[in-house]
């Protein structure tokens, strides 16, 4: 399913321009023949000034000159960090280098699949990276949201790149972060319309939470306890709703946390 | 010597400049002159009679030497042929010493013009000599041996130094290569040249607790599971807003306006009141009340402004001359200060307060009075006149005879 691709456009080998010295071609805007994302460049996903210091840094002009899909993953495996730009010279991290270059190639859905849950299995950042690209390249919001939810439940840790300094973030928080925030790694996410209007639009199922079966427990104990005294955990206690919206109605759960992790 | 008129100008001859590596333009009156030069040097140096000190090397060498100076320039060759011949010192080669016995049987005579120029073509024939080089000497066979250890320890040196370079450098390319590798080892990419201090790095292993982690995450899990909860409730509640205040009646409806008003009011009611000029920081345009601020912001954001008061302050501006009477103090004494203070000052009308307040000569007395009795607030202006009749005259009646005049 090529949902990435307008309908009825054939990607050439020679309108790739994965090989050109650097991107300044895929840049030009009179000249770009390859794929659009909603209706533009992909490139233009980044802003200029982001762009300006990506194609600058040595990382990309050494690193990721040439580079197809497979190569592409020889280099993420060895990504260590996630993060935008940092520093006083807004040196672009590896990270956002890899990402514009799969902006640049745009590769088809089922490598994208492949990076996330495959190759993410084995390699977190690979995941990280996967699922920015998912992010910023689909255009369908149902898309985003059942593609990017899954992983909410793995809870892996991932070294971030901040100006000042590091941080320890997770895959899960990562990911939580593309779908409710405006600006991730120096990037401006385009407009992802919040899940409740989907669900109202009834193009999304309410979101089932990987804690499951827990979060029922949960709910079921501060319903009891909330007739009696007041209780600090106000988890799950809603106004007279005992399971609200964003629960599920006893549905089987399995474990869907478990089959996230590749430990 | 005045400017030869060969140029036929009143202007100076400029010396021409020397450049290196150009050959020098020939000016036909330098060229005159420096070829007299050159004659008066040479009669001078051959003129000069060779001395007889024993400090000298020897007779033979400085009669060579005078044969050198005339074969050459004057001033430079001097210097230049002792020294070559203090370097051979003890060393003389074959048409050196013949040259020098000639020069010796007849150094002494007076001619030393036929000399100079006997002496210019033999020494002319060898000028292999004027240059420091050693001349190979012949060596017997029995000596030959003796000296033979010596040649080959050049050579060897030559070899050993290059040798010695070789290593070096290969020393070198060693301890960079072993130095790249410990850098990758250390997984300091070659492209990355910033240095990261380990100590601010994170440690991102996972499994270093897992039941610590799985709690975290639990935790994290739970958060995003309220705050979506949270979003629903919201929406719901605004929606029953909506729904009451719509069934609500007109009356209800101005009821609660007027008590939140109030409740306002009495809000602001607690904090202070702006004084007489009080410097004005303003909050700005972004104060959103959202969920996610500090408390350190709300309480900034909620400051009371009005009512703060700060260690400079000065206090009541009213005492204070009209010279200092501005909003911020800071600008005091500073150049371009406009003399604007607020839109009440500077107001030039008169808003119906003049009329009620008592004239300005009132209480004075009638000796301090202006002469024209109540004309302090009226029109200044200079052509000031009342509207007054119209002045007839005589010779004026008759201009619109024709029409009766109606007056």
């Amino acid at each position: 399913m090529r949902a990435i691709y307008p309908a009825g456009k054939q990607l050439l080998p020679t309108t790739n321009m994965a090989h050109q010295a650097d991107a300044r071609r895929a840049l030009d805007e009179r000249g770009y023949t390859g794929a659009l994302i909603r209706g533009d460049n992909p490139l233009k996903l980044f802003e200029k000034a982001v762009r300006d210091r990506i194609v600058d840094s040595y990382y990309w002009k050494e690193q990721c000159f040439g580079l197809n899909a497979a190569t592409l993953l020889d280099r993420a495996v060895e990504l260590n960090f996630i993060g935008g730009t940092y520093g006083v010279a807004q040196k672009p991290t590896p990270f956002l280098c890899l990402a514009f270059k799969l902006l640049q190639l745009t590769p088809d859905r089922e490598i994208i699949e492949f990076y996330l849950q495959q190759g993410g299995e084995e390699f977190k950042y690979l995941r990280a990276l996967a699922a920015f690209y998912v992010r910023l390249a689909l255009e369908k919001d149902e898309e985003v949201y059942s593609t990017l939810e899954p992983f909410l439940g793995d809870y892996r840790k991932l070294k971030r790149r901040t100006r000042e300094g590091w941080q320890i973030t997770y895959v899960d928080q990562f990911v939580d972060d593309l779908l409710t925030k405006s600006r991730v790694c120096a990037t401006t996410l385009p407009k992802l319309n919040p899940r409740l209007f989907l669900e109202d639009e009834d193009r999304l199922e309410p979101r089932v939470s990987a804690l499951g079966e827990e979060l029922e427990e949960l709910d079921n104990d501060d319903g009891e306890r909330a007739n009696g005294q007041s209780d600090d955990n106000d988890e799950g206690r809603m106004n007279g709703h005992v399971d609200g919206n964003g629960l599920a109605d006893s549905q089987p759960e399995d474990r869907s946390d478990d089959s996230m992790n590749g430990d | 010597m005045p400017p030869l008129p060969s140029r036929m100008t009143k202007n100076r001859a400029q010396p021409t400049r020397y450049r290196p590596g150009k050959a020098e333009a020939d000016d036909p009156a330098s060229d005159e002159e420096s070829s007299e030069e050159e004659e008066d040097a040479r009669p001078v140096a051959a003129k000069a009679p060779p001395p007889k000190a024993t400090s000298f090397p020897s007779q033979k060498k400085l009669a060579v030497d005078l044969s050198k100076a005339g074969q050459q320039s004057a001033s430079a060759t001097k210097t230049q042929a002792k020294a070559p011949h203090e370097d051979l010192e003890g060393f003389v080669t074959a048409s050196e010493s013949s040259v020098s016995e000639g020069e010796g049987g007849s150094g002494s005579s007076d001619e030393e013009g036929r000399e100079e120029s006997s002496e210019e073509e033999e020494s002319s024939s060898d000028d292999e000599a004027a240059k420091p080089m050693l001349a190979p000497k012949f060596i017997s066979k029995a000596k030959r041996t003796q000296q033979a250890p010596t040649t080959p320890t050049d050579s060897d040196k030559a070899g050993d130094e290059e040798r010695l370079r070789r290593e070096k450098a290969d020393a070198l390319l060693q301890a960079q290569l072993e130095r790249e590798a410990a850098a990758r080892a250390a997984g300091k990419k070659y492209w990355d040249d910033d240095d990261i201090n380990p100590e601010d790095e994170v440690d991102d292993t996972d499994d270093l607790d897992p039941e610590a982690e799985r709690a975290a995450w639990k935790l994290r899990e739970l958060k995003r599971v309220k705050r979506d909860r949270e979003t629903i409730e919201e929406k719901e509640r605004e929606r029953e807003e909506i729904e009451r205040r719509r069934n609500m009646s007109v009356e209800e409806r101005e009821e609660e306006d007027r008590r939140y008003i109030e409740a306002q009011k009495e809000d602001r009611e607690g904090k202070g009141k702006m004084g007489y000029m009080q410097k004005y920081f303003h909050k700005g345009a972004f104060d959103f009340n959202g969920e996610g601020q500090d408390e350190e912001v709300k309480r900034a954001l909620n400051r009371d402004l009005a009512g703060a008061r700060f260690v400079d302050d000065t206090g009541d501006k009213q005492v204070l001359p009209e010279y200092m009477r501005m909003r911020d103090m800071t600008r005091l004494g500073k150049k371009g200060r406009t003399k604007y203070k607020d839109l009440k000052d500077e107001d030039t009308g008169r808003w119906g307060v003049d009329m009620r307040r008592k004239r300005e000569f009132e209480g004075v007395d009638e000796r301090f009075r202006p002469d024209d009795g109540y004309s302090g607030n009226q029109r200044t202006g200079a052509n000031d006149v009342a509207v007054g009749e119209r002045r007839r005259r005589d010779d004026d009646s008759g201009r619109d005879g024709k029409r009766t005049r109606y007056d």
